[in-house]
């Protein structure tokens, strides 16, 4: 088993992550009235219903759209020289830091503990029918997986191959993958947790949530 | 504001061309733009930044002609770098946006109009929708395939008729019946299979159904009678905005295919009565398939280029598969072998750039003629004796001996490596080869691919597949029925 109070103490060491906010098309970009060294919030909410703060609009086809923070951080580079300027995809706007949240310290946590089943080849991957049926009528605990079995999708260049499972059997603890997008080769795509350790990982979860104090 | 009509009426070298498309096209239509005196736009998306079409649209482009886009699906993108760049019309290459009649209305029909360098919309839709087409040829007395004629969302129907489509073959005498499901949406031979036995229809029909629903967004379904011993002809149209006098640049023959159905040879003429033997009139067939294209196109009042897929069976029956209401890849191997007024160095695209903006096609059928035989191979890395799957890596080394009766056509740059991108179609080039005969042209072919150097590595050390050995092998029976 991993050593949680080690890898705690590392993260608390370096609690941050920037992040750099882009453009996700082309359009006129306007921003807002923030300054560096401001602070944005991420959505907010029971369920995240709230928005988060508005960074930019960036404007298409005459769709105005929101450039909304992704979490709560402090604004730390703003490229205000685009102000009005029509901007090509991928343009970076600004920089946010970001202080890690509870969830994401367990996320990082987890990714250690699990058995992780990762991508074979750079492609996109979607569950096979059945699993997705299950995953969507329940949740993703309730898959079990097994050594051998047909469990995803893989699809390059418009060609779609049946990928099998290997590893340990359990159960489907977390999906790292998004369907329709491209995973690397080695990019995590399923967590899973044998049966017998899953008391152990709730005990992960409990110790995060115990000793990780969210600050900022 | 311009209307459409004020558009068409602009000298050529007013206008500026968005190049809606990546990789080869795109640069052949960015030259086919150089070549008639026009500007162009080119767009490009992360994954594609080490593609030759970026690297031509920035060493050939003027002002405002290349942008980076979130996605070439992105109709949004295209129309917003359309306007930055102060472009005309819209070329969208093939793939994409190529066949969508919403996009092609869009284009023309918005405040900012453009012209679509393309069939009008009102023909893509009419000609876009295989069953339309099929009921369109039916009405004109032109032959196709038995089976469904709407696409089936229903799996009882969908297996009644699969069910009248064999029994029909066994009518015919057919010893190995065979029905084919493929996805209605789909194209490029994606999303099609073949069904033996009736007991296995039902997981076919449902794996498609899947499949479509997953890539295209649509479970529609045709079923089709699924001719196994055929040869596969196209007939090049090329038609001015009048929409009244289209001519043909000849036929092609696209018979040697992968296992997936996708065209790897194409050769012009469709077939070489003078060289070969067939257990029909080839030449008949041949005069038959271009007579009942024109047919059609002059009935639409066809107005852009355009190319009409026929099936021929060994008894020499030719059916209507469908109609390509765009430039295809293989336009090149027609233009090879054809001349107009007497001049060689046809360019296809450029035809339907010119015409596509406005200007009268400008010759006749008696002005076009045909010389000898063109060969175009599709190099691609993939490995033949497994599927066909594509390979991806890192390509390190790729030439080849430039000849006289050789064309190249590729976005893949010969001067550094390049990383196969795992988005798109794994086409690496076209390689279009020349002969005064057939006899010629596949010496030639084959001095080519003897030639040829392509080397590269994946993530894990394996030395590149292509379908080099393929094409070298499949050149022997090259217009053979």
């Amino acid at each position: 088993m991993i050593d949680i109070s080690k890898l705690l103490d590392e993260i608390k060491a370096s609690p941050y992550r920037e992040i750099v906010i882009s453009t996700p098309h082309t359009g006129v970009v306007t921003f807002g009235d923030l300054k560096v060294g401001d602070t944005v919030m991420g959505p907010q909410g029971q369920w995240k219903e709230k928005p988060g703060t508005r960074l930019a609009t960036l404007e298409r086809e005459r769709n105005p759209k929101p450039i909304l923070a992704p979490e709560k951080g402090e604004i730390c580079l703003i490229h205000s020289e685009l102000e009005g300027q029509f901007v090509e995809a991928g343009t970076p706007l600004m920089i946010l830091r970001h202080m890690l949240t509870r969830a994401e310290v367990e996320h990082a946590i987890l990714k250690k503990a699990l058995h992780l089943f990762c991508a074979p080849e750079r492609a996109k991957y979607y569950f096979i029918p059945e699993v997705e049926k299950k995953i969507r009528a329940s949740d993703a605990h309730s898959v079990q997986v097994r050594d051998g079995m047909e469990l995803l999708i893989m699809s390059r260049m418009k060609r779609e191959v049946p990928l099998n499972y290997s590893g340990p059997d359990g159960v489907i603890y977390a999906i790292y993958f998004t369907i329709n997008e491209n995973m690397d080769a080695g990019a995590p795509l399923l967590g899973v947790c044998p049966q017998d350790q899953l008391p152990a990982i709730q005990d992960v979860i409990m110790r995060v949530q115990t000793e990780w104090t969210e600050r900022g | 504001m311009s209307t459409l009509q004020d558009l068409y009426k602009l000298p050529l070298n007013q206008h500026k061309v968005l190049v809606a498309n990546r990789g080869e096209i795109a640069i052949r239509i960015m030259r086919a733009c150089a070549k008639l005196g026009l500007p162009f736009c080119a767009i490009y998306t992360a994954e594609d930044a080490a593609s030759g079409h970026v690297r031509h649209a920035r060493e050939h482009g003027g002002e405002k002609s290349l942008y980076r886009v979130s996605s070439y699906h992105d109709a949004n993108e295209l129309m917003a770098v359309a306007d930055v760049a102060e472009c005309t019309a819209v070329h969208p290459g093939y793939g994409f946006f190529a066949e969508d009649f919403r996009f092609a209305r869009r284009v023309t029909k918005r405040d900012r109009k453009m012209i679509f360098i393309g069939p009008s919309w009102k023909i893509i839709r009419e000609l876009g929708d295989k069953i339309n087409t099929k009921r369109l040829a039916r009405s004109l007395g032109v032959p196709t395939v038995p089976g469904s004629d709407r696409p089936i969302y229903d799996e009882v129907e969908a297996e009644r008729i699969a069910r009248s489509v064999f029994e029909f073959q066994e009518q015919q005498g057919i010893k190995r019946p065979l029905v084919l499901v493929k996805a209605s949406a789909g194209g490029g031979g994606m999303g099609i299979e073949e069904v033996y036995d009736i007991d296995m229809f039902r997981s076919v029909y449902r794996r498609i159904r899947n499949y479509a629903l997953r890539q295209f967004k649509d479970e529609g379904v045709l079923i089709e009678q699924r001719i196994t011993d055929f040869n596969h002809l196209e007939v090049q149209i090329v038609s001015d905005r009048s929409g009244q006098h289209p001519v043909h640049f000849g036929t092609r023959n696209c018979s040697i295919q992968s296992t997936g159905l996708q065209k790897r040879i194409e050769v012009a003429p469709g077939f070489a009565p003078h060289n070969i033997s067939y257990s029909f009139n080839a030449e008949k067939v041949l005069v038959d398939i271009v007579h009942y294209s024109l047919t059609m196109a002059r009935k639409v009042g066809y107005d852009n280029v355009g190319t009409w897929e026929w099936i021929v069976t060994r008894n020499g029956d030719p059916f209507l598969m469908e109609v390509n209401t765009r430039i295809q890849v293989e336009n090149g191997v027609s233009a090879r072998i054809s001349t107009v007024n007497n001049e060689g160095g046809v360019d296809l695209i450029a035809e339907q750039i010119r015409t596509g903006l406005g200007q009268p096609l400008g010759y006749g059928q008696e002005a076009i003629a045909f010389d000898g035989v063109g060969i175009e191979y599709r190099l691609i890395a993939e490995d033949p004796d497994n599927r066909f799957t594509p390979w991806v890596g890192r390509i390190e080394r790729f030439s080849w001996q430039d000849q006289p009766w050789l064309t190249m056509l590729t976005h893949v740059p010969t001067d550094e490596p390049y990383e196969i991108p795992t988005e798109f179609d794994p086409n690496l080039a076209l390689a279009i080869v020349w002969g005064k005969d057939l006899d010629e042209a596949k010496a030639r072919g084959r001095e080519f691919l003897d030639g040829l150097v392509l080397e590269g590595h994946n993530a894990a050390g394996d030395s590149l597949k292509s379908n080099v050995n393929f094409l070298r092998a499949n050149t022997e029976r090259i217009l053979r029925f």
